[in-house]
């Protein structure tokens, strides 16, 4: 290719190098369904067409197995099992423990308040902003010194009794767990009912119910090597929500509609091995991840991990990297065979400006690169891993300086 | 526009649209590398606290991510938000403001789109970048060159004037032999997802198409092209009143009022004292203009060279004789009057098919009145 005599003369196209085979660094978006989930599904899926509901040999059969996996869910996070309500997914349990709190303050002629945290998932906070179109209000906590504002929590709970705290347990762009033990306290002194957003947090940390009573825990099936579309919710008192379904009593009428058998047994199945191999899982990402981590700190000048002073779950890695593009970044590094994503994994492909970002690091417009570790990277080696991470970057940053503007 | 059976690795921009849909499809059938991106512009909702989420479910960007899907390509999305709203947007207003009436698509063309995709591309490996445009690129002597799209109902070169001259030898405009019909047709037989999308109309930043109420959200409601003023003939009389001159083009007949509806155009504006002229038709009519914020796609030319010059889109190219060239402007004189030259639309400068520059109408000169 030649260019116009006169013009600046044009950049070299840098070449792409990619490593010899694809690389899945993005868990926290969704994982594989693995074999004994897959497994107890087939199994479901032959046996078990029967509609629960139903009082007859097939609808006892089904009926049998849903019961077993909501057991086996239960006992795999302390709790009983007449807590566990399937959903058919995070968002749905997020929506439903927030609007089912909201109706039914309205319905008791309350002005239903939600407070949330500055970095939940938008199924929640969307959720909350629906109550403040139903005349309530919605409250949002921050990070004050670089940590959770537990104080403006205190004082937001001894002004009003809001119907509702939603508070996640890991967050799902960062990996940071918020001090859900502390919340929890907080929440029960003043006797509002809390919710966290476990989806993160199931398989990575021990997610204990005893040591944090929330009174509403969402969990799903896909971040944890289960089927999309499966997901539960634990409810500590069923009196105190409202539905947003209607047409049928199943799930004590909270969740109704002829339910997924074979999803919950695969749920199940992926919540027994998530939590039996928590202490193993969570070393060995771990260690992974401070692998790369400190490999990429050392080949990115300027880069930040992002939440990295406060705690974290073993399983994300999020970057904050000053004079990279994150759309671009990632396009690179697709082509160079390493799927990542940026602050989360947005409908539309293109980074959503990042509302747990903006909470940690008002005004920064450093580019967020979130690296997520699990099952997929059981024999991976951290070494390629930095090479070709820093080398996308390296690319990325040279788009500011690449001539033609 | 390189040597035909080279691999090249193209990155090509998808509106979501038949036209750059089918641009893609055909670089992957003549077995280019193709990566397709998706530029996301503004906020369609409007709204900033509302807009990050509908974006994300633009029909655009979905549409674009089916095509890609099908044709087997990544497929990108690439948030211009920040630069599309300093360079289009803004001077969009701007022009507005000043009583001219721009043409945003040549701005996003020469400044963005182009300039953007081929940097990204650069970072991907791409050798190239490529979009549905009814334009086509030739060589001379080994010299990129931009030619008419053989469509001319179509031929979309007056909105790639401003195009970087070092660019073009890395650009691809696989549509630029084709119709629209065949377009269509050939996307059909495909099975692309947009074969039968509608053609897009308006200004994408405007998508109500009411361009007044983007500029009285971005300007103070006391800037003078909201405020009231006169409507003027061309001694100065006044005929009547009107609600602010951003909504008045030159040529344009209606919006007068008065009973005068069938016998005036408007023949200027004066942002100085927010007065609108108007006139009957053969006042419209004027003997030159001098174009500014210039780009030449050739060496520019000399004075006395004879050239066509395209002074609005879907109108004929008028021949005209160049009087004087500057750095900052060049003065045309046309062979026939021209009717309704309006300042701030695109004037571009052709011999025959090329396109030899163009820049943006700045003032007419030797006009009737």
């Amino acid at each position: 290719m030649r260019h116009i005599e006169g013009s600046s003369p044009e950049p070299e196209v840098l070449p792409v190098s990619t490593i010899s085979s694809p690389i899945y660094l993005d868990h926290a978006a969704t994982t594989p369904v693995r074999p004994e989930v897959a497994a107890a599904m087939s199994a479901s899926l032959a046996e078990d067409f029967g509609n629960p509901s139903s009082g007859h040999a097939w609808g006892r059969r089904a009926r049998g197995r849903l019961e077993t996996a909501r057991a086996s869910v239960a006992a795999a996070l302390g709790v009983t099992s007449d807590r566990v309500l399937f959903t058919r997914g995070g968002t749905e349990s997020d929506n439903l423990a927030v609007l089912g709190r909201v109706r039914h303050a309205l319905e008791k002629g309350a002005t239903p308040h939600v407070v949330t945290s500055a970095v939940e998932h938008p199924a929640v906070l969307e959720a909350a902003e629906r109550a403040v179109e139903e005349g309530g209000r919605h409250t949002l906590i921050g990070f004050r010194d670089g940590a959770f504002d537990l104080d403006a929590l205190e004082e937001t709970l001894r002004d009003d009794r809001p119907c509702l705290v939603s508070c996640m347990w890991v967050n799902n762009e960062t990996g940071l767990v918020l001090p859900i033990g502390e919340i929890a306290s907080l929440c029960r002194g003043s006797g509002v009912p809390l919710h966290s957003d476990a989806v993160q947090a199931v398989g990575k940390i021990p997610v204990d119910w005893a040591e944090a009573p929330a009174d509403l825990l969402t969990i799903t099936g896909h971040k944890i090597y289960g089927p999309k579309g499966t997901g539960a919710l634990i409810v500590r008192d069923f009196r105190t929500l409202r539905p947003l379904h209607f047409g049928g009593g199943q799930e004590r009428g909270l969740r109704p509609g002829t339910e997924d058998v074979a999803g919950a047994a695969g749920l199940a199945e992926a919540v027994r091995l998530a939590v039996a191999e928590t202490p193993a899982e969570s070393a060995r990402l771990g260690a992974l991840r401070d692998a790369v981590e400190t490999g990429l700190l050392a080949r990115i000048p300027g880069a930040r991990v992002n939440a990295g002073s406060l705690p974290r779950a073993p399983h994300i890695l999020s970057l904050g990297i000053p004079g990279a593009d994150s759309d671009t970044l990632l396009a690179a590094l697709d082509a160079a065979g390493i799927a990542a994503s940026g602050g989360s994994a947005c409908a539309s492909g293109s980074s959503a400006p990042s509302g747990t970002l903006a909470a940690l690091y008002p005004g920064d417009g450093a580019a967020a690169l979130r690296l997520s570790f699990g099952r997929l990277s059981r024999s991976l080696d951290a070494g390629p891993v930095v090479r070709a991470v820093a080398e996308a970057v390296g690319r990325t940053r040279s788009l500011g300086s690449l001539a033609l503007s | 526009m390189n040597a035909p059976g080279d691999r090249l690795r193209i990155l090509v921009a998808m509106s979501g649209g038949v036209d750059s849909s089918l641009a893609a499809a055909m670089l992957v059938e003549a077995g280019h590398d193709v990566v397709g991106a998706t530029m996301k512009t503004f906020c369609y909702s409007g709204d900033a606290a509302e807009s990050k989420k509908t974006c994300c479910g633009l029909d655009g960007i979905r549409d674009a991510r089916l095509v890609a899907d099908r044709l087997g390509i990544p497929h990108y999305v690439f948030d211009v938000e920040d630069e599309f709203t300093r360079d289009v947007i803004d001077d969009f207003v701007t022009e507005y403001g000043r009583g001219r009436t721009p043409n945003p698509c040549v701005r996003c063309n020469s400044n963005t789109k182009f300039r953007d995709l081929m940097k990204r591309g650069r970072v991907l490996g791409c050798d190239g970048v490529a979009s549905g445009h009814y334009a086509r690129l030739d060589r001379d002597n080994g010299e990129p060159m931009l030619l008419r799209g053989l469509d001319r109902s179509k031929d979309q070169s007056y909105f790639l004037w401003g195009l970087p001259a070092d660019l073009l030898g890395l650009l691809h405009f696989p549509l630029g032999e084709l119709t629209k019909p065949e377009v269509r047709s050939r996307a059909r037989e495909l099975g692309l997802e947009t074969a039968d999308k509608p053609e897009s109309q308006e200004i994408c930043f405007v998508p109500t198409g009411n361009y007044r109420d983007l500029l009285a959200k971005k300007l103070l409601p006391t800037h003078p092209a909201l405020s009231p003023g006169a409507i003027v003939d061309t001694r100065g009389r006044i005929l009547g009143r009107h609600g602010g001159y951003s909504g008045f083009t030159v040529g344009q007949r209606k919006g007068i009022g008065g009973g005068h509806a069938e016998r005036y155009h408007v023949l200027e504006i004066r942002p100085e004292t927010r007065e609108v002229v108007v006139g009957p038709r053969e006042l419209l009519e004027v003997g030159g203009v001098v174009v500014g914020e210039l780009n030449w796609l050739t060496a520019p030319p000399e004075p006395g060279r004879r050239l066509q010059v395209q002074i609005r889109y879907r109108s004929p190219a008028l021949a005209c004789t160049v009087v004087a060239v500057g750095g900052d402007g060049v003065e045309l004189r046309f062979e026939e009057p021209a009717r309704a030259v309006t300042p701030g639309q695109s004037s571009v400068f052709f011999d025959g098919d090329r396109v030899v520059g163009g820049g943006r109408i700045d003032r007419v000169t030797a006009t009737a009145y």
